[in-house]
């Protein structure tokens, strides 16, 4: 084990690895500072020459692009969505894991096997059952559809398995109802895959690309990626306004990864062992 | 075993509908979201569907027969969708099945930070695609780009081919790798320990430890990561629509890409749906296949495996 | 096994309502109407009444108006905007720039959310195809309160805006294609830069003088911009059409057509052109002094005026027998809104109004104007690069105004793609694209009703 970690070959590697992974992030960041001029240097810098803050000031004056706006759109579609997966699928998870029904294995089979259909098969039907429900360009898009992804409920009716019963059978002699035992005793116990899952549902929703991009359009109710796609065409080649708008998109879940990471990486875990 | 919990359902309550209780918030957006437009999809795949105009025309199987008519007029970007998209998943499934294990590897060693290098790998998978897809085209410019630079070529990355490929591959490894990294490293730890000091009694090298005792170990993550990784590269989108803009010359335009652009840009629904049904056949075709494959070889050296195991034990 | 779900059925008849409303006027009181000019009668006839001609008077009204003026042009519109909000009071106009590509595909769908822009601007062979999906409303009314007619505008912009018997836009402008040509490397191979060749013979001739000096003075694109435009424009001067007046049958795979794409394809086996051109490469050589003539867009002229490049621009040398060039228009429209609301319809055609009349500030963005007065006005003439260009307006060719003219002439852009990239025979390439462009004009006509 010391042996290992005395390895000088393994630090260089893991330098190495480093610079390769976490390099890229800095230059956008380094570049966003940049001026236009030297963001299009030959040969390239690293470290400005001239610091500035011009692209920040560019991005966030823009009326045109109005990143805080799409920020706080992304904010609470991801929130709303996240919390939204959590609540659902615990309890679907729950039915499935903890009671006895007609049907609940065929129910659970067709649940569980969508999560091999492929996505984009429900693109053009479910346009046009939004349009239906008049939530194009809303972010209501954005938020309700994904819910019925069936990871979530997989998740949770995993975890419920793995959870003692103890609980619930106490709570139930005392003579409380399923409700008050679901939500005053097995939820706070099942915190920490609530956590999980809400983090995952989160960031997969604060990144979501293909539906978005095909679900909004006004400037003002898009969510940060598609509108940095707009930056990418308003900007062409002015890159330091290009690199503000991804770093802003990129700091929050940075953020809240280095605080979340032991939950994300265990929820990419467990979905990788179980599935 | 589940009695205890039965008694909460029918002894106690007596209700029923409560486990439907339960489960009406998701089986409502489950019905809405998933199961009625699956054969909403279908339906729509039978139209020339135009969801501007009141009435829809029916072209029953029209819309397939055209995905097989070399003179049809979707048959040509379909099948340029399809044959890009192949191209991909080749280049890339290999290198994101391979690396992540090294790096797994590599992290599965006990050392001082482990954990925070463990993050750290994974960190550019919490960014999407939109903020890495823009960084790389940057870092890709073929004029004033750092890639080139670093490298002292003067390579055109994203407007001339097989660099384009070359270039989308790699940032997509860059981006997912530990992502299916993690997957491995949790395949690992469920590895006995044992195994290996058995196979250290034995004098097994490195390479025989890895080869007989984490490779078979590994088998049910592996399939795993390959059937899902296979899955991703078939959806690759982003990655060509921000960095080359499916060019040069439509060559890097994914399926996916012709689907939306067919059915959400240029509202060929009826079309672009009977694509997305055709692709998705195609991907549970080799998604099957993909479990045969792994899974037959794996159940015959689990077996192999359990048996060299009795003999190690019994020694 | 497969049932429809009948939630789009019943949005598609309101939409239809909501269609009806904003259009025909019929429907009133259908919605949203809650304003108080409604007292005066029905707002909705007041609205379309005066085409915007009497101005407006009702409460404040925020528009938005989009477009795909992503380029140099605009910040022009954008300065007419603002001109417009200085002197309205009552109406502050928001304009949404984005790709031409990303508008046109989000269009119908934020006209059908409801979210659509109140006003926007459409390329004249998009008009018909939009009208025909419902996406844009006829204009009539503003049209005759502005008084405008025929006799106003070039012919062929103003048909281009018809579709089955209505007027659904209003031209803005005319883009037509010129030979723009770079005078330094003219008089690096002898040539007289102020005496730019006009006919086949000295085109080849200068070319030829060209290659001599070790140039290849005129870059073949393979894409649309320039190479589509280009062999648009030769098609027509050998005398051939893309498609018939009607535009119910293509007929590119004529023999004008295989001239005019063998014509291009050999200016690369003959030297004058390097084999693979990249998008805009062509017009970034002209620019660097790589190659000396390059046929282009007049919103190149802007962009030619930031350099200290000498150059100049004529009109298209005459390769076939026929003078002809390529043009498309920028036409205004009038997304229909699901809601009629009738100060927001009537302050839109104010807006309308007023900016289709700021043809001369809009020309000094690069454009030709669309109306005969303001190209015939002596400002314009003080503009001696468009004037040039404006010299073609009789030749000009545009494409017909039917339903998916436009998905029909990408197909022609493969054909040209494939010539000049992939060695396909250009007859064969040409047939080949013709059979499917005409598979979606047919398609096309079955599904609107022709």
């Amino acid at each position: 084990m010391s042996r290992t970690a005395r390895n000088p070959l393994l630090w260089l590697l893991l330098t190495l690895l480093s610079v390769v992974f976490l390099g890229p992030l800095v230059v956008m960041v380094l570049t966003s500072f940049k001026t236009t001029g030297e963001s299009q240097a030959v040969p390239p810098t690293i470290w400005p020459g001239e610091w500035t803050t011009r692209a920040y000031d560019v991005l966030l004056s823009s009326p045109d692009n109005p990143v805080l706006r799409w920020f706080a759109n992304s904010m609470m579609a991801a929130t709303a969505h996240a919390l939204l997966v959590v609540l659902v699928a615990s309890m679907a998870g729950y039915a499935f894991a903890r009671m006895e029904f007609a049907g609940r294995r065929v129910l659970f089979g067709i649940v569980l096997s969508t999560m091999f259909v492929p996505g984009f098969i429900f693109l053009m039907p479910n346009f046009l059952i939004l349009d239906s429900f008049g939530w194009l360009d809303t972010l209501l898009a954005i938020v309700v559809p994904g819910a019925a992804g069936a990871f979530g409920v997989f998740f949770m009716r995993q975890f419920f398995l793995s959870l003692p019963k103890e609980y619930e059978e106490s709570a139930r002699i005392d003579g409380a109802g399923a409700f008050t035992t679901f939500f005053r005793i097995v939820l706070p116990n099942a915190m920490p895959a609530m956590v999980t899952l809400l983090v995952l549902s989160f960031l997969a929703n604060w990144n979501d690309f293909v539906w978005p991009l095909y679900v909004l359009f006004n400037d003002d109710s898009l969510t940060l990626p598609i509108g940095l796609t707009k930056l990418q065409g308003a900007y062409t080649i002015d890159y330091p306004v290009i690199m503000a708008g991804a770093a802003i998109a990129s700091l929050p879940v940075l953020v809240l990864y280095v605080f979340v990471q032991r939950y994300v990486i265990d929820g990419v875990a467990s979905s990788g062992v179980k599935g | 075993m589940a009695v205890a919990l039965r008694l909460g359902t029918s002894r106690r309550e007596g209700s029923p509908w409560l486990p439907y209780l339960f489960l009406a918030p998701y089986l409502l957006l489950f019905v809405t979201f998933v199961a009625v437009p699956a054969v909403f999809g279908l339906w729509i795949s039978l139209h020339d569907w135009d969801y501007m105009l009141d009435s829809q025309l029916f072209v029953g199987l029209g819309n397939y027969a055209d995905l097989f008519d070399p003179t049809s007029v979707i048959y040509p970007d379909f099948w340029n969708g399809m044959q890009n998209t192949l191209v991909f998943t080749l280049a890339s499934v290999p290198f994101l099945v391979a690396l992540p294990l090294l790096l797994a590897l590599l992290l599965h060693q006990k050392f001082p930070g482990r954990t925070f290098f463990r993050a750290m790998f994974f960190a550019p998978y919490v960014l999407g695609v939109a903020v890495i897809g823009l960084m790389w085209r940057y870092l890709l410019d073929a004029n004033f780009g750092l890639v080139n630079s670093l490298l002292g070529t003067d390579i055109a990355w994203t407007t001339s081919q097989p660099w384009a490929w070359v270039g989308l591959v790699a940032v997509t490894v860059w981006w997912t790798m530990g992502f299916n990294a993690i997957i491995y490293l949790a395949g690992l730890g469920d590895i006995p320990v044992e195994h290996y000091e058995a196979a250290s009694l034995d004098g097994a090298s490195w390479w025989q430890k890895f080869r007989y005792v984490t490779l078979p170990g590994l088998r049910p993550v592996l399939v795993f990561v390959v059937v899902i990784t296979v899955l991703a590269s078939a959806n690759m989108f982003g990655q060509s629509y921000i960095v080359t803009q499916g060019g040069p010359t439509q060559s890097t335009q994914t399926a996916i890409m012709v689907i939306t652009d067919l059915g959400l840009s240029r509202f060929q629904m009826g079309a672009a749906a009977a694509e997305s049904y055709l692709l998705a056949l195609f991907l549970a075709v080799v998604s099957v296949l993909n479990f045969w494959l792994l899974r037959d070889r794996d159940a015959a050296q689990q077996r192999r495996e359990a048996r060299a195991q009795r003999r190690a034990v019994t020694r | 096994m497969p049932q429809p779900t009948r939630s789009p059925f019943t949005r598609r008849s309101f939409l239809s309502l909501a269609a009806a409303g904003g259009m025909s006027a019929t429907v009133a009181a259908c919605g949203g109407g809650s304003s108080p000019r409604d007292a005066g009668g029905s707002g909705q006839a007041a609205a379309t009444g005066d085409g915007g001609a009497g101005g407006y008077d009702g409460p404040q009204m925020d528009l938005t108006f989009w477009n795909g003026f992503t380029g140099g042009d605009g910040p022009t519109m954008k300065a007419l905007v603002d001109q417009f909000n200085a002197e309205h009071a009552n109406i502050a106009v928001t304009m949404t720039t984005m790709q031409w590509a990303d508008y046109y595909a989000k269009l119908p769908t934020a006209v059908s959310s409801g979210n659509g822009p109140d006003v926007g601007i459409m390329h004249v062979d998009s008009v018909a195809t939009n009208a025909a999906r419902n996406v844009i409303q006829p204009l009539d009314d503003v049209a005759s309160a502005l008084q405008l007619a025929e006799s106003d505008f070039a012919t062929v912009p103003w048909q281009a805006g018809l579709y089955d018997g209505k007027r659904y836009a209003i031209p803005l402008d005319v883009h037509p294609l010129g030979f723009y040509y770079n005078k330094t490397v003219m008089e690096e191979a002898g040539l007289d830069p102020e005496a730019p060749p006009t006919d086949a013979t000295s085109y080849m001739d200068a070319l030829e003088a060209l290659k001599n000096a070790g140039i290849e003075g005129h870059w073949a694109s393979p894409f649309p911009f320039t190479g589509g435009l280009s062999v648009q424009s030769l098609v027509y001067q050998f005398g051939g059409s893309l498609f018939t007046e009607d535009g119910a049958s293509v007929t590119w795979a004529e023999d004008p057509g295989v001239e005019a794409l063998t014509w291009w394809v050999d200016l690369i086996e003959q030297g004058y052109s390097p084999a693979k051109v990249d998008q805009d490469a062509d017009y970034i050589a002209l620019k660097n002094g790589k190659t000396a003539f390059n046929w282009n867009g007049i919103w190149q002229i802007n962009d030619l005026k930031q350099t200290d490049l000498e150059w100049g621009v004529a009109a298209l040398p005459t390769i076939g027998g026929t003078p002809a060039a390529w043009a498309g228009s920028h036409q205004f429209v009038l997304p229909v809104q699901k809601s009629s609301d009738s100060d927001r319809a009537q302050a839109s055609r104010v807006f309308l109004n007023w900016i289709s009349e700021q043809s001369q500030a809009w020309a000094e963005a690069g454009q030709v104007p669309a109306r005969n007065s303001a190209r015939e006005s002596a400002e314009f003439q003080d503009l001696p690069e468009q004037t040039e260009l404006a010299s073609q307006i009789d030749d000009l060719h545009f494409l017909p105004t039917v339903p998916g003219i436009g998905d029909s002439m990408s197909e022609f852009d493969k054909a040209l793609n494939a010539a000049t990239l992939g060695g396909t025979d250009p007859a064969k390439a040409l047939a080949d694209s013709a059979e499917r462009a005409q598979k979606i004009l047919d398609d096309n006509a079955a599904k609107y009703g022709g």
